[in-house]
């Protein structure tokens, strides 16, 4: 390989062998991922509810994301499910087994705190280890299958000869890492992790991801997440669960949620969208007087809203064709390779966005005309908050 | 050697042309100083030098043989007695205290940190008063003690309870902030990664705060040793018997004993001159991880 190429990224992680994985992973869980599944949970903190009757359920082996605001629940119902909080109402099952009223100790999970939660008076190496010391002494490895395990880990998350290291003389990488192998080394049934890359910054965060996709992939943990990084969720997990006012707004894959969210709130919250406040009537649809070519037969009438990726849209040149929509242009900006303009129209002058080829011909404060070529109608006036980054 | 006379000036120069913003004038810091240093050598230097001058004003032999006196011995080992126990009292106290400040929420919990704080606050001798009212021949509880045969004031337990009180809020203080700092996360991870309680004590808050338990069981040990008002209005100063070290020290002295109050005296300050070099010693290596904590 060219030297010049070969760049040595902090995490170079080259496979694992597999006998590592091997070692790592007891036949009991290669063979038989834990599933879970909450029921109608609800969490309240004082006369502030959390969680408002949350179902859900997590195949064995699945890696999923939650996603949602702050404030959202998401970290609650992580919580809930390893046991740290116990909650209001609602059930919570490992498999067969009913956990709702087991302790975090008994549940055996492995959690992953965003701010690492590393023991600071202690090695890298010891914090590894703690989890099997603390065994009672009928299961306690003895030390030699401790060193073993430990080293093996070391090398899993590619950090070996570090375990004379503390904590504070590692990198925010290297700890969210050691946090992960300290978690992994008891076993667990289910992986948690909360805001796992959080505190990071954004190249490392991104070589983690890639990096934690590959462990749970040759571990096969159950693997629940923590995330208000939508892109982190799309890319890392299986079915991303979007969370909002402590409920579950949709699950679905990445594709589900980008091209078929379920609400406007997931429309909204995920990529870019534009929203207009239109009427339906009788199949058609209305931006004040004026007629929009979206199709709407299957809608009730009344108010509803439009909403529609900025860059679902296609030019028109003269605006007279039907269905376009004209606007005046009230700001534009570079956005990679595409020109963002910031639009105003209808009586009410409601601002939305829409990007147009960098050689497109506009003009600022001058008008713009265009067709919406995808869109999606929710009924009633919701709530958008206009992008504004 | 020419070369560093020929630069320093001109750095001089440079300096005070370019003075710092936020430092004071040159005149001013002398001044500051001078008045700390000499404020120091006045009210806290020259007693410790004359405490030891007047120790052994009369030779050596005078001062070891007023420290051998056996009023002076039972002296020295009832304050050794009364730290043993006042001291440990209170750093399980501490403990327990801090944890529960800085690991729950809770009703309360404000009052509970100033009434900790009660003992900095109330005069030692009201702290003893308090326990004559208690458990003295007229007080509420004194003469139904006294018909089992238990005797507290003018007694040992007397002069222990006082202590105890009065030292109450020294380690306490000390870990509060400490906890409240570190958080419960170290402790739920080592929950969730399957350890009891007692392990994660032992295994994770123990180690933690280890460096700030000790300064407070310094500062505990210091004042329970050298307490005098709270313990004085208890012990009946039974020569022999109730006197700790602090009232030995006043009634030699009373007594027109000069030298051997100054020799027990001596004692006393050598113990604070130990618990400041080791308090140094303690807050250069706590003040390292504290500093590594928060990195």
């Amino acid at each position: 390989m060219n030297a010049l190429l070969h760049y040595r990224t902090e995490l170079d992680y080259a496979d694992a062998p597999s006998s590592i994985v091997a070692e790592l992973v007891g036949e009991r869980l290669r063979g038989d991922p834990m599933t879970v599944s909450v029921k109608d949970l609800f969490k309240d903190f004082g006369t502030t509810a959390a969680l408002n009757g949350v179902s859900l359920d997590i195949a064995g082996g699945e890696l999923i994301a939650l996603l949602g605001p702050s404030g959202s629940g998401k970290t609650t119902l992580l919580r809930l499910i390893a046991g740290l909080e116990f909650p209001t109402s609602g059930q919570i099952r490992f498999g067969e087994e009913d956990a709702s009223a087991k302790s975090v100790r008994e549940r055996n999970v492995g959690f992953v705190f965003q701010h690492y939660a590393l023991f600071r008076h202690m090695t890298v190496y010891e914090n590894i280890a703690f989890g099997l010391r603390v065994r009672p002494r009928a299961t306690r490895p003895d030390e030699a299958t401790i060193r073993k395990r430990v080293s093996t880990l070391l090398e899993l998350i590619q950090l070996p000869g570090l375990e004379r290291r503390y904590p504070t003389q590692l990198s925010g990488g290297q700890r969210q890492r050691v946090a992960l192998a300290r978690a992994i080394a008891v076993d667990p049934r289910v992986l948690l992790l909360d805001e796992p890359f959080g505190a990071l910054d954004a190249k490392v965060r991104k070589e983690l991801r890639r990096w934690l996709r590959e462990i749970h992939d040759q571990t096969g943990h159950t693997t629940v997440f923590v995330t208000h990084d939508q892109e982190e969720a799309l890319e890392l997990a299986d079915r991303v669960v979007v969370m909002n006012n402590g409920k579950i707004e949709q699950v679905g894959t990445a594709d589900d949620i980008y091209d078929r969210p379920a609400t406007p709130f997931v429309f909204d919250f995920i990529g870019d969208s534009s929203a207009l406040p239109v009427t339906v009537d009788k199949g058609h649809v209305f931006l004040d007087d004026r007629v929009l070519a979206v199709d709407a037969k299957a809608q009730p009438d009344g108010p509803a809203t439009l909403f529609f990726r900025p860059n679902h849209i296609e030019l028109s040149s003269t605006g007279q064709e039907s269905g376009a929509l004209v606007g005046v242009v009230r700001a534009a900006r570079r956005i990679g390779d595409v020109r963002r303009l910031e639009l105003e129209a209808g009586l009410a002058r409601h601002r939305f966005e829409i990007d147009v080829p960098i050689d497109a011909n506009v003009n600022l404060h001058g008008r713009v005309a265009f067709r919406i070529v995808k869109s999606r109608l929710f009924p009633g006036q919701a709530a958008h908050s206009q992008a504004s980054v | 050697m020419s070369d560093v006379s020929l630069t320093a000036p001109s750095l001089r120069a440079a300096a005070t042309s370019r003075a710092e913003p936020t430092t004071e004038a040159r005149p001013v810091r002398g001044l500051l100083i001078a008045i700390t240093l000499i404020f120091l050598g006045v009210f806290l230097l020259f007693p410790l030098v004359v405490v030891f001058t007047e120790a052994l004003g009369r030779g050596v032999f005078a001062y070891f043989s007023a420290l051998a006196d056996p009023d002076a011995v039972a002296s020295i080992q009832l304050t050794l007695l009364v730290a043993a126990i006042a001291v440990p009292a209170n750093l399980v106290f501490g403990v327990a205290a801090a944890w529960a400040v800085a690991k729950y929420e809770f009703r309360g919990k404000a009052f509970l940190i100033t009434l900790i704080d009660l003992p900095f606050s109330v005069s030692p001798v009201i702290s003893g008063l308090i326990y004559v009212v208690l458990f003295g021949a007229q007080g509420y509880l004194g003469p139904t003690l006294q018909s089992y045969g238990i005797q507290i004031i003018f007694a040992v337990p007397g002069i222990v309870l006082a202590t105890i009180f009065v030292t109450f809020p020294f380690v306490a203080r000390e870990l509060i902030p400490l906890m409240q700092e570190q958080g419960t996360q170290e402790e739920e991870a080592a929950i969730s990664l399957g350890a009891s309680g007692w392990q994660t004590f032992w295994c994770v808050t123990l180690p933690n705060v280890k460096w700030g338990l000790m300064y407070g069981v310094l500062l505990c040990n210091a004042r329970a040793m050298g307490e005098f008002g709270a313990v004085s209005v208890v012990s009946g100063k039974i020569r022999g018997e109730t006197t700790t070290m602090p009232l030995h020290v006043e009634i030699l002295y009373n007594d027109y004993q000069g030298t051997a109050a100054f020799a027990v005296a001596s004692l006393l300050a050598l113990l604070a001159l130990v618990t400041l070099v080791v308090k140094t010693f303690l807050e250069w290596r706590f003040g390292d991880e504290l500093s590594a904590a928060r990195r």
